[in-house]
């Protein structure tokens, strides 16, 4: 595959599930990264792209008491982000502060803020309010649903409102709503549950079954996208849950995330269990495509795909765009392979 | 014209000299000279001065010219006194003549008054005379007239006293237009006399006429009669004012009457096309419904020309009539061809309508029935088309779903065979009697048929595209990848069988290779006779189109039915995977049930794989192919990973990551999402591989203790041998297995593994007693 050498690559010692986009950093490209070991020292990785954008370099590595599952950096501090994070037999969230100056040493030791011991299940993710400037959280278990206020001055964080969600549906995981604050997606066992965080109630639902990742589209109000182990990727109009609006193929084995673009509302990244990232093209405004004819909209249908990266050697779950230069995306796979590719070949012409 | 002009010439120029020489002094001299001499010598001018002249001639001439002159001129004057004194003489000599005439007009004159009085006396006695025997004959004269006339109202009379012995010798002799004649001829008296002198008379005659009527009537209706004989009757009782429209519409009502008859019921149909041989051996005895129909159809188009000729006004109620037969014998075919027909019973009927048609176009030529019927026809035919494609998809679908799958399957393990081998008959026969059919109707030779051929072969082209479309999507739906939009949520995709997913796709390679170029090859033969204008409006055959949506079809299919089958895997898994807590497992007593159930999953796959599609090339050599590949890639990322390695701020001594990961490389990657073929061993290496890897995703989401570690270990091991049993491409098997036990390793807090001994027993103490359990089984089924 000719895909792979457009890549930077950055290598982390230990196996790794997650990356984030350092959203708040306005000067750099950077990403937060995390590793899963079980035995080893787990560390916490910022990793910067360089102002030619030709090299991953490592601003600050800081040891991490525990394998991380999860990891969200905030939409407000560029020191600020959440782990979740595993002993082996029970789960932990926290939010965390890079010391000043970082960077400095090699293994500095990160600072807590504050410790979300709320739950006592399996800890799934930590979502941080995305309009930018507030201080609320979600967490989220396989039953509960827990709000948090955080106040990073005083180290603290208040749990605002809780809700389970029942025994039958587990959670495990969900996106915030960047149209909508006060509405939170979740994905379960069998379907997507919409939250209402006012009310913490349940007031929607798409039924699907086995969803493992939900991302909203960023530019366009409405559409959703969710990662199935089984048929792929999916999106959704949010006020018609019956049927999907658009179907992709997806991975050849799991489809294990989806990341919608934050500039460019056509785009979107998977990444599967097959060691590939797919960058796909979906209109999606192909709402009245059935009152097409059958024929026009044959030939209309054009591959989707619009290239696959397939230049790893395990699993791929990490992925990141870029919010500063949404043409560069991050991907991490399961052998703690970082790898920035740039999707400028493919961006739609404007 | 010349010698004409000549005398008139003449005449006029006598006539001018006339009266020149009587007014002018000396004309020919004026005539003569005028031109000649100048103003001052021409004596005849009007300005002609003697003196000037006088002096010119003395100034020019000598003397002997002016004596000539003298005595020329003296001459002249002598004449012209003589010409001028003959003429007064002459005038003279006129005026004494007239003189004497009118003094002898007067004399005669006298005495005629006379003689004229003399003339009125005689002839005013001759009047006199004539008005005498004129007033002496008048009497005589009119009384003669008078006689006459009486004579003849006598005879009217008398007709009128005979008109009813008149009319029944009509009667009798069936002289019905001189009957009529009479008596409309007697009518105008009768109806003024009739109350008062001829009131028998009248009676008499007003009862013939009925009987005359009444005969014209039961004429006019009689079929037996001539068509003249009952034209006439209906012009004779037109004349005899007998209400004609209550006629018409009774005969109208007859004729719409005999309609009914007429109809080709949709269930007797079949009747009317049944064998034509037998009607032709046996004719005698056993009339043919068919022969029935034709007659009746001659005998309604013969009443209709009847009607015609007998009521010439009212041809659009016949129009009317005749449309609406032809109208409803389409109709009724519509409906006929709504069950399934033959194409041989579409043509009978078909050819029979035709018939009919023609039969009373011969009648009603302004009817305009024939362009009429071929819209019909059109229509209908197209239907035809259009239905016949839907049948042979309905029967496609139908052989599909026939065999209940899920009941005899645990019974007989052929159902998928026996499925696909008959929808594949299905498939290839269906078309082939599609084009049995289509060639009889282009065969057809009734004059319709003609103008149509080109049209058919449009409509039959474009019916295959769009049957071949259709039947995909079919397809497609039937497997439950799209879901209809007719039955929204009819059935879940989970209620259809795997099995049914795979012969749809066998099915669909089947048709990409087999069916459609045969197709191809019958329509190039057959029906290539393609109108331009079916191709300007759309797509009409395009086989290669159709090729490749099938081609997509098959594999889309074939990997749906892959998808389902892992599907079912994966949900075992999951729960086998949720449910424990890994952390506090228990020490592994047995290999665990999931096992067992993937297993016999696998088995199933196999069995339907084993019955749809066809054995691979035995390919064990393929691992060593793509070695050599693999090998170097990877140790080309391997240099390019530790590069990295370096180069990130890591001094750390290598961690056990880093030696698992060398080790993978050494063992050489294998390819594990490769393509999946249409043969029995790629499907099932594939849904092993994908099941495989769905295992490894899933044990690197737990976290494991020593024993939870053993137990996956152990439930591997297991499985290694009868997964290689299975699959073709052991290699990668191996790898997967392999990274299961790895990626456990890697989520175990304390690996220590079974020791190789403790191991074999536990597999062994499995397999006795699944061969225990298989006894059993056998044993129960035999016994019940």
């Amino acid at each position: 595959m000719q895909g792979g050498s457009s890549g930077i690559g950055y290598g982390l010692k230990y196996q790794a599930r997650c990356i984030s986009d350092v959203k708040a950093d306005r000067d750099h490209t950077s990403f937060l990264t995390g590793t899963l070991s079980l035995k080893e020292e787990n560390e916490v990785h910022l990793l910067r792209l360089s102002s030619g954008g030709s090299e991953l370099l490592c601003e600050g590595l800081f040891s991490h008491p525990n394998e991380i599952w999860d990891l969200a950096s905030s939409p407000f501090d560029q020191r600020i982000f959440s782990t979740v994070f595993s002993t082996g037999d029970s789960y932990g969230a926290a939010i965390w502060q890079i010391p000043e100056p970082y960077g400095q040493s090699n293994s500095s030791t990160l600072e807590c803020v504050a410790s979300l011991d709320a739950h006592v299940g399996k800890i799934n993710c930590v979502l941080w309010c995305p309009s930018g400037n507030s201080d609320k959280l979600i967490s989220m278990d396989e039953q509960n649903l827990v709000f948090w206020s955080l106040d990073s001055s005083k180290k603290n964080a208040e749990v605002l409102s809780k809700e389970s969600a029942g025994m039958r549906h587990s959670l495990s995981g969900g996106a915030w709503n960047p149209h909508d604050v006060n509405s939170v997606a979740a994905t379960s066992e069998s379907s997507i549950q919409f939250w209402d965080l006012r009310t913490m109630k349940k007031n929607n639902s798409i039924e699907r079954a086995h969803v493992r990742n939900v991302d909203y589209n960023l530019k366009r109000e409405h559409i959703l996208v969710s990662a199935d182990d089984e048929s792929g990727i999916h999106l959704w109009d949010l006020r018609k849950t019956k049927f999907p609006v658009q179907e992709l193929p997806g991975h050849t084995h799991w489809t294990w995330a989806v990341r919608c673009n934050p500039e460019y509302e056509e785009l979107i990244l998977s990444v599967g269990t097959d060691s590939a990232v797919n960058l796909w093209f979906a209109s999606a405004s192909s709402e009245h495509k059935t009152s097409e004819s059958p024929v026009e909209a044959s030939r209309q249908r054009v591959n989707p795909l619009l290239n696959s990266y397939t230049d790893y050697e395990d699993s791929v779950y990490g992925l990141a765009w870029s919010s500063r230069e949404p043409w560069i995306f991050a991907s991490l796979s399961y052998d703690g392979r970082v790898v920035i590719e740039s999707v400028k070949p493919f961006l739609p012409r404007r | 014209m010349a010698a004409e002009a000549a005398p008139m010439d003449e005449k006029a120029k006598r006539m001018r000299d006339l009266l020149s020489s009587f007014y002018a002094p000396d004309p020919s001299i004026t005539t003569s000279n005028s031109s000649i001499n100048a103003s001052f010598d021409n004596i005849n001018s009007t300005s002609f001065d003697a003196d000037q002249y006088m002096d010119l001639m003395i100034k020019k001439s000598n003397l002997e010219v002016l004596l000539q002159r003298h005595v020329q001129m003296a001459a002249e004057i002598k004449n012209l006194d003589t010409d001028l004194q003959m003429l007064v003489y002459e005038n003279y000599n006129k005026f004494i003549s007239a003189t004497d005439t009118i003094k002898r007009m007067k004399s005669n004159i006298f005495g005629m008054e006379g003689n004229m009085d003399q003339l009125l006396q005689k002839i005013m006695s001759v009047q006199s005379r004539s008005d005498g025997v004129n007033t002496s004959l008048f009497e005589k004269r009119e009384h003669i007239e008078k006689l006459h006339r009486t004579r003849n109202l006598l005879r009217k009379v008398q007709f009128i006293y005979d008109l009813p012995a008149r009319l029944q010798k009509c009667i009798k002799s069936e002289a019905y237009g001189d009957a009529v004649r009479f008596y409309t001829g007697a009518m105008p008296i009768l109806k003024v006399y009739g109350d008062t002198s001829f009131q028998d008379c009248r009676r008499a005659s007003e009862e013939a006429i009925e009987i005359i009527i009444k005969n014209l009537q039961t004429k006019l209706f009689s079929d037996s009669e001539s068509i003249q004989a009952r034209a006439e009757a209906a012009v004779l009782l037109k004349q005899l004012d007998v209400p004609v429209d209550s006629l018409k519409a009774k005969l109208l009502e007859k004729l719409e009457q005999s309609l009914d008859g007429l109809q080709i019921k949709p269930e007797e149909a079949s009747k009317l096309v049944e064998h034509d041989d037998s009607s032709n051996d046996t004719e005698s005895n056993d009339q043919h419904p068919a022969k029935i129909h034709e007659d009746a159809v001659r005998g309604f188009s013969e009443a209709m020309r009847a009607y015609r000729e007998i009521f010439p006004d009212s041809e659009e109620r016949l129009f009317k009539l005749a449309r609406a037969l032809t109208a409803m014998h389409f109709e009724n075919m519509e409906l006929y061809i709504r069950k399934r027909v033959s194409a041989a019973d579409f043509l009978g009927i078909f050819r029979i309508i035709w018939e009919d048609v023609v039969l009373m176009d011969e009648v009603l030529p302004e009817a305009a029935l024939s362009d009429l019927s071929a819209e019909a026809a059109q229509v209908t035919l197209k239907q035809f088309v259009a239905r016949t494609f839907s049948h042979l998809q309905q029967d496609i679908s139908d052989t599909l779903l026939k065999f209940d799958i899920n009941q005899k399957e645990a019974v007989e393990g052929e159902v998928l065979k026996v499925i696909l081998e008959a929808s594949q008959k299905a498939v290839l026969q269906g078309t082939t009697n599609i084009f049995q059919d289509f060639r009889q109707l282009l065969d057809e030779n009734a004059g319709i048929f003609i103008k149509m051929r080109d049209l058919i072969s449009g409509w039959i082209q474009k019916g295959f595209q769009d049957f071949f479309r259709s039947l995909e999507a079919q397809f497609l739906v039937l497997s439950g990848k799209t879901s209809s939009s007719n039955d929204i949520e009819g059935k879940s995709s989970d209620k259809i069988h795997a099995g049914l997913i795979l012969v749809l796709a066998q099915l669909s390679v089947f048709i990409e290779q087999k069916v459609i170029p045969r197709v191809t090859e019958e329509i190039a033969a057959s029906f290539s006779g393609g109108n331009s204008q079916a191709f300007e409006n759309g797509p009409a055959f395009i086989p290669g189109e159709l090729c490749r949506v099938f081609h997509a079809a098959s594999e889309k299919l074939l990997q749906h039915y892959i998808d389902t089958r892992t599907q079912k895997v994966s949900v075992l898994l999951r729960k086998r995977f949720k449910t424990p807590n890994w952390v506090k497992h228990k020490e592994p007593r047995e290999v665990h049930m999931y096992v067992d159930m993937f297993l016999h999953e696998l088995e199933e796959v196999g069995k339907e794989v084993k019955q749809v599609l066809p054995q691979g090339t035995f390919r064990k050599h393929k691992r060593t192919d793509s070695n050599g590949s693999n090998t170097t890639t990877s140790s080309r990322s391997n240099t390019l990973h530790s590069d990295k390695m370096t180069r990130s701020n890591s001094q750390r001594a290598r961690s056990q990551l880093f030696e698992t990961h060398l080790a993978k490389l050494f063992k050489q990657k294998v390819e594990i999402f490769t393509k999946v073929e249409f043969t029995q061993e790629s499907v099932v290496t594939t849904t092993v591989k994908l099941c495989l890897k769905s295992l490894q995703e899933y044990v690197r989401l737990q976290t494991f203790n020593r024993s939870g570690f053993q137990q996956i270990q152990l439930d591997i091991q297991f499985l290694k041998a009868p997964l290689k049993e299975t699959v073709e491409d052991e290699a990668a098997i191996d790898f997967l297995l392999d990274e299961v036990i790895v990626a456990a390793s890697e989520r175990c807090l304390d690996v220590i593994p079974l020791e190789p001994p403790i191991l074999d027993k536990l597999i062994q103490a499995k397999l006795a007693k699944s061969k225990e359990h298989n006894n059993n089984n056998n044993n129960n089924t035999v016994s019940s």
